[in-house]
């Protein structure tokens, strides 16, 4: 059976960056540090939190 | 109040327990066990190195930074007082752990009105009402030069207004007519303004005291009050997405209450232009993200006429030019 990874969307214009982790805590970091990083802004926890949906994983 | 009480009653069945399992489990629960565990006090902030960075700041750019903070604080005490309907609502629908999260909200709002009671007072040395209002930039002052859009006052006008219905139709005491009532207004509260007008002008103050390398304090505060900010605003569209999924056709609901305040969202208007070596085009990008982030959690698809006018970059709203 696959495992489930939490992923999270970017909804900046122009981007759709998926960002997938295996916690919540993970994927609030990685979510952060990419809007951090590509739109000099930030998310909130509970932004990202309510944002993210349960996938299947590839690995 | 005889109606309000015969339908609380009727609503909740005379409950006397509202704990159970599954509400314990529940995102409105999560969200005051949260809180709880988050309890800040503005008086624990230090607020000597801003009193330094005030007096050597020059005053035109203290004029610019107030005309953003003391709204700021005009609207926290708005906010404040216009959360009493929905906690009159969750007690008509017997959501006792709407009551439980609403209850750490209200307290909320008033801190962060507080916190710039305290801040103003310390640092800026204003406080009373007469000495903040010639600070205060009335929205609707800001126009539209070409006048396609007509800048409402939201926080001052539409949300007591929206409050007021949700007031009387928990009166009127029909379940129905009370979540309608609890969805436009937690639309306009918490997705409209809380959740996608506001969140440039709280990124703006915050980067300004980045590139000023000052006002450390006033950064912390805006800091704590985002963290409060992203449990209020994804609490009212965790309402509204469970609202629209008992009823799909209220999606309508959520896109009425934008439209009539779409032209206050799609430019930033002239308090937010305040501060001029900032990159505006970020905050206006960063908002379609908040919209469809907003219309994300809500359950509902996103009106990409309104994305295209916040990016339109024919869109500039001036203060004191006669739209037409």
């Amino acid at each position: 059976m696959a495992a489930k990874k939490k992923q999270f969307v970017c909804l900046e214009a122009g981007c759709q960056q998926v960002i997938q982790a295996d916690t919540d805590e993970d994927l609030v970091s990685a979510v952060q540090e990419h809007v951090s990083k590509a739109h000099n802004s930030f998310e909130l926890d509970e932004f990202i939190l309510a944002g993210a949906t349960e996938v299947e994983s590839d690995s | 109040m005889t109606e309000l009480t015969a339908a609380a009653q009727e609503a909740n069945g005379h409950q006397k327990f509202h704990f159970t399992r599954e509400m314990m489990r529940g995102n409105a629960y999560r969200k005051y066990e949260k809180a709880i565990n988050a309890i800040w006090n503005p008086r624990d902030l230090d607020y000597s190195q801003d009193i330094e960075d005030w007096a050597r700041i020059p005053e035109d750019r203290r004029e610019a930074l107030l005309g953003l903070t003391v709204r700021f604080f005009a609207g926290e005490q708005a906010v404040a007082e216009n959360l009493v309907p929905m906690i009159e609502a969750a007690w008509a629908l017997s959501r006792f752990d709407w009551l439980m999260y609403l209850s750490t909200f209200v307290m909320e709002e008033c801190k962060h009105a507080e916190f710039f009671a305290v801040w103003h007072e310390r640092v800026a040395g204003i406080l009373e009402p007469d000495e903040l209002a010639p600070y205060f930039l009335e929205r609707e002052k800001t126009v539209d030069p070409t006048g396609r859009f007509e800048l409402k006052e939201v926080v001052h006008e539409g949300i007591p207004r929206y409050a007021g219905e949700l007031t009387a139709a928990v009166h009127g005491g029909d379940r129905e007519e009370i979540e309608r009532a609890f969805l436009r207004f937690a639309t306009l509260y918490n997705g409209h303004v809380e959740g996608v007008l506001t969140m440039p002008s709280y990124e703006i103050v915050v980067d300004t005291c980045a590139a000023w390398n000052a006002l450390p304090a006033l950064s912390a505060g805006y800091h704590r009050i985002l963290s409060d900010e992203g449990r209020h605003i994804t609490f009212g569209t965790s309402a509204v997405r469970e609202l629209i999924a008992a009823h799909p056709d209220w999606e309508q609901l959520v896109h009425d209450v934008f439209d009539e305040f779409r032209g206050t969202i799609v430019g930033l208007v002239e308090y937010q232009k305040a501060v001029p070596e900032l990159d505006l085009q970020k905050y206006q990008v960063g908002k379609v993200r908040h919209y469809r982030n907003r219309c994300r959690e809500m359950g509902v698809t996103p009106d990409e006429t309104l994305v295209d006018q916040i990016l339109d970059p024919s869109i500039d709203f001036v203060v004191g030019v006669t739209a037409g």
